[in-house]
This record gives C-alpha cells, structure tokens and sequence, in this order.
C-alpha cells in the first residue's frame, strides 16, 4: 500500500480542486470523486489485476485525503470500489469496464437524486410561504424551485454566508429561477426570522442519531428558526450519511486558513490575534423538522434507517473488522 | 447640509456629518463626544450665529444617526444646561461658556463609563472565557480594569458583518494583552460552549429593559442563552430612550453603502435581480439578558423602570429635544 503511483492529471486536477474549494458542495465533490475514479481506472497502464486493485485503492485514499469533513467524498469512493471488490475480476480490462460503469452509474444516480428530493421537498411547503436559506445547497435550490414552479414560495432570504460568500451563488441561482430573493447579512438572520414560514438548507454529513454537518452557522439558523417555530427542512442525499459514525467515530470538523476571513496585512498587523475557521458545525436532530432524501422524508432521528438499507452489508463487514471484546474489559 | 451653517465651521460640520452617518465613527458614545466637540468649536467660532447654528446643527446631527439615543440623550443635557445659562445670566454667556458645560458634560461621560466599567470588571473571574461582538469601548474599558486587577481571561471577538468593527475589537483586545480569538458571525453557536459570560455594550435601552445594539447582538444572546452562558450588557444611563416609555419604537437604519455586503467585483452578479438589505441594529429582548451594568449599579433588565423612577419621577419629566430647541430660538 506504500507504493507511490503516477496518477492521470485529471485526477490530480479534481483531488487540488477539491483541496482548494474551487469543487465545492457534497453532492458536486461526490460527483467529481466517481469522475476521478473513472478517469483513474481508464488511465492503468498494466495488465496485473491485483496490481490494478492496488492502484485503485491508492486513488481511492488518494481522494479520500482531499477533505476531512464531507462523508459523501469517502462514501463514493466506497460505491465504486466496492464494486470492483465484488467483481471477481478476470481481467484488467473487466476492472475498467466495472470501474466506469459503476462510476456512471453513481453519477446518474447523484444527479437524479437532486430532482427527486426537489420533488418530495417541495411538497413541504406551502403556498405563500417565505423561506429562509444557508450556503449552497443545489439539493436545497432544488426543493426551492420546485416549490416556486408551484406557486408556492413567495420569496426567499438567502444568508450571504461568511467567509466564503456562498449564499451570493444561491441568490444568484434562486433570482435566475425567477424567485423573490433577498441577500443578507448573516448577523441580520434572526431579525427576519419573524417573517420566515421554512428554513431549507442542505447538508454535508448527516451521522447515526440524526445531527447534521453542515457549513458553519446552519446550527445558529437552526436555533434562531427553532425560537421563531419556523421548521427547518434539510435537503440531502443518502450518499451523504455516514455509516462511520454508526462505529462511534466522530466527524471531524475541518478548520481552514484564517486568509478566508482576513486578509494577509490584517494577519501582520494583528499578529497578536487568532483567528479560528471551522467551516462547519453540527446541528442537534431535536432542531430539524425533517431530512428530505431521495428515499423519502424521515425525521431525523430515524437516519439509522437509511444507514441500515443504504450500508447494511458493508457494515457487518466493519464490525467484523473490529476486535472482539473480552469481557474482563468490559468489567473494568 | 452643512452649507448654511455659520461660515467657518461649515467644512468641519459636514465632514462629521458623513463620518457619523456612515459609520466612521463606531461607538455611540464617541459619537456623542464629538458631536460635543464640534459644538464647542462652533461656540468659538460663530460668535452671534451660534444659536442658528443650534437651531439647525443639532437637528441634522441627530438626523444622521436617528438610531443612537446616546446622541439625542447628550444633546439634549447640553441644551438643557444652555437654556439654564441663558435664562440667568443671557444668550451671550450661555455661549461664552458653552466650552465649559461640554467639557463638563464630556467629564461626566467619562465618569459613567469609568463606574460601569469598574462594576462590570469585578463580573469577571480568572479563567473565563469571554465573548463580545461589535466593538464598544465600555467593553474594552472593563476588560482593561480586570486585567488591571490581575484577573486572567481569553476572548473571542465576532467579526460583526457587515460593517466588520469586530476585527477592530479584535486588534484593541489583544493589544491589552489579552488572548484574542476572531470567528465568523456565524461560528457563535460552534464556540459558545466554550464560553462563560457574554459582555456587550448598547445603543439604546428600553423601558422594558430589552437592549438596541449593533446588528447579530441579539443571535449572539440567543445563543448564549441556549449554551447557559450570562451575557452582561455594559450601558450607562444615558442610553436609556425616555421616548420607549411613551410607546415610541426604536427606529431601524439600513445601510446605504451595501459594498460592505456584496463585494465590489461581484455586483453585476446579482444587479437588477437580487435585493441586497442590511439592517443596522436588532433588539435583544429582556429574557435574554443576565444583567444591565449601569453607573447605578448591576440591574435586571425588567428593574430597569424602577431605576428611571428613581432619577427622574414616573412618568420621567424629560422634555424632548425638538421642545428645548423651541426654548433656544425664543432666546
């Protein structure tokens, strides 16, 4: 596994475009992963089946490496891979031939799952309902304007979002579809909650018990709709669901560069100052209404049932991994 | 604005104006300072004109912050104490010695913001972990009184979009020598669990204790609420809106100048689609807030009418400024 591989510069190009943020979105960065995975098994030079296996493991982890938060990244390495894993392959091209297939066929499946979710979610509002959203989201711009081809939605505030701005893109997005939109302050939030019916915002992991990951300050959002009674709606992907912390293990929250905030002179002139990025946090399942999937509508605390249809195999393969436990341990 | 204003002062009046209407000028009390300031230099220089320079400057001062009660609040103490001078000794040594009664009443500010920070500093304890948002030089003046006591404490600094005086906040808490953190608006929720206190200064109180601040103050409570952190809010009395008795509301302000939201570059973007709105202040409700520092001492917000019965009778016998200026002009 130590073994350095030449990787095709496609491959490269969509691992930094990830790194850097220019591909950005759960759903886009899943898509862009099965794209580098296809583009990764079209390139092998060789004819040695384990080899090829081997390789495609390192672009796996490869991938897997370019961001720690979004679970959608490792969950669509593993679409591919387990795939070529249960292939029993004869040959390097067999590989290929699985590994594109089953690449396309995640792309597909991405991409119709944003049109499903629109569907369902727009069922969730009503008419004229005033909707509020985070960062984003295109699972959450799809339930928004399927919403408003029914008439539903009468306007929308978008949250610009800090540091990075993202919420001019939803605004743009939500204006372009014909949508009422009104771009604001972050701060300003709990100041037009009042006259806010639905939040709508996506997600980048969802865990076991229901809690979201999403870009910093959805929770805040959550919070301030929760003291409003406005419902909170969160759009997303089962690909999103992280079968890893069914295991115990924790979502680590990635903290970026201080320059997305302030600019290199301030840093110098204020070098007494810290300046912390996560870029995420973690809302609580008691403040979400619903998780509005391609396989339904579920409350929150109920994801365990999309973790068991969507990873049940591969799970017991994880618990079988683990260690038994003794029971002296456990008296301790 | 300024052009009718008596000759020489005219240029400096009119630059204050744009500094305090686009928010150069960050604090409300500093903005009350120097709208003392600039009275005083026009008592100097306009000679039998500084009445109708009253008459008019007071009204447009006021009118470009029409948010700030700390402004109306001082202008109107000066008027009153104007009117007192020139009721007894005449128009002309009412302003001969306008200088005094400002530096007077710029003193008396000072001692309110000494007395609240010096109460609001014995709230903080070694090891606490603080949050504050927007800039307030009450807060920083607390923070400096505690430190002055030997009392160790870090702080996060919200970066308060749009206008962004956080980070202004952020350099003046560090370079007191206090370890400074600066988040996003919106990563409050992910660090208050950290948090122990909350210190934030006001633009206005109200009758029913609730506090006018910068923008994102009262999402900052909101959370701090939920994580069990106290927020303080450090105000002298003379941010208190006599008007919210008597049912008026606390106006809102949007800001005119949206390139602090959207940036530059990005305008064309969104032109002509997307409606940008940025308003300036919110309202943190009672429920929310531990305690009021004043100068009178540490209050529940809900005491807060009780306090102003105290000082000034119940109903408050405040004459508002328009009627005091009415006063001036029949000098």
């Amino acid at each position: 596994m130590t073994k350095e591989y030449r990787l095709p510069e496609d491959v490269v190009a969509i691992h930094n475009g990830i790194k850097d943020m220019s591909i950005r979105g759960a759903g886009r960065i899943a898509r862009y992963v099965a794209i580098a995975l296809r583009k990764a098994a079209e390139g092998f030079g060789g004819q040695d089946v384990s080899e090829f296996l081997r390789y495609m493991d390192y672009v796996g982890a490869y991938l897997r490496g370019a961001r720690p938060t979004a679970v959608s990244l490792p969950n669509a390495v593993s679409y591919v891979l387990s795939r070529l894993r249960r292939g029993h392959l004869a040959s390097v091209d067999e590989g290929k031939r699985i590994a594109v297939s089953a690449a396309d066929e995640f792309i597909n499946y991405a991409n119709n799952a944003v049109k499903v979710i629109g569907e369902l979610g727009a069922k969730r509002l009503e008419n004229g309902d005033v909707v509020m959203t985070h960062c984003h989201s295109t699972a959450a711009v799809s339930v928004i304007t399927n919403a408003h081809r029914m008439g539903k939605v009468s306007k929308v505030y978008v949250k610009e979002t800090r540091p990075a701005l993202q919420g001019l893109i939803t605004a743009k997005a939500l204006a372009d579809e014909g949508l009422d939109v009104t771009l604001i302050p972050d701060t300003a939030a709990r100041y037009y909650m009042k006259k806010v019916d639905k939040v709508v915002v996506g997600a980048d992991t969802v865990v076991a018990n229901g809690a979201v990951v999403n870009k910093i300050g959805t929770s805040l959002l959550a919070l301030i709709a929760r003291e409003a009674r406005v419902r909170v709606y969160v759009a997303t992907e089962t690909f999103k669901f992280s079968p890893y912390t069914l295991l115990g293990e924790l979502v680590p929250i990635e903290v970026r560069d201080p320059r997305e905030i302030v600019d290199e002179a301030w840093l110098k002139e204020n070098h007494g100052v810290k300046v912390f990025n996560p870029v995420f946090d973690v809302t609580p399942p008691e403040y979400i209404d619903a998780i509005i999937t391609e396989k339904g509508v579920i409350p929150p605390q109920a994801s365990l049932l999309i973790l068991i249809k969507e990873y049940g195999v591969e799970l017991r393969e994880f618990v079988d991994q683990l260690p038994p436990i003794k029971e002296e341990e456990l008296r301790d | 604005m300024g052009d009718a204003i008596c000759g020489r002062v005219s240029h400096k009046f009119s630059e204050f104006l744009s500094d305090l209407g686009g928010g150069v000028i960050l604090g409300s009390t500093e903005a009350a300072v120097s709208a003392l300031e600039i009275i005083k230099a026009a008592s100097y220089e306009c000679g039998s004109e500084f009445k109708d320079f009253l008459l008019r400057g007071i009204p447009s001062i006021v009118a470009s912050r029409p948010s700030s009660q700390v402004l109306g609040n001082v202008l109107r103490m000066y008027v009153e104490r104007f009117l007192a001078t020139a009721s007894e000794g005449g128009l002309r040594s009412a302003v001969e010695e306008t200088p005094v009664m400002i530096d007077s009443l710029i003193r008396d500010l000072e001692g309110v913001r000494e007395a609240v920070a010096e109460i609001g500093s014995r709230r903080i304890e070694d090891e606490d972990i603080i949050l504050t948002h927007s800039y307030s030089s009450t807060v920083i003046k607390t923070f400096e009184k505690a430190l002055a006591r030997g009392v160790r404490f870090r702080v996060y600094t919200t970066e308060s979009r749009p206008t962004g005086e956080g980070k202004v906040m952020a350099n003046k808490v560090s370079s007191l020598g206090v370890e400074t953190t600066l988040i996003v608006d919106s990563a409050v929720r992910y660090v208050m669990k950290h948090v122990r206190k909350v210190f934030v200064g006001a633009d206005a109180i109200a009758i029913n204790g609730a506090v006018v601040n910068k923008i994102g103050t009262s999402v900052v409570a909101l959370a701090a609420k939920e994580a069990r952190a106290r927020l303080f809010v450090l105000a002298g009395l003379y941010k208190f809106s006599f008007e919210t008795v008597f049912g008026e509301l606390v106006e809102q302000v949007f800001l005119k100048n949206l390139e602090s939201v959207v940036p530059k570059e990005r305008f064309s973007e969104l032109a002509g689609k997307v409606l940008v709105r940025a308003p300036v202040f919110d309202v943190t409700p009672p429920e929310y807030i531990d305690a009021i520092i004043t100068e009178k001492g540490v209050l529940a917000p809900q005491a807060i009418p009780i306090l102003v019965m105290e000082l000034y009778g119940w109903p408050p016998r405040i004459k508002s400024l328009e009627s005091l200026l009415e006063g001036v002009k029949r000098l």
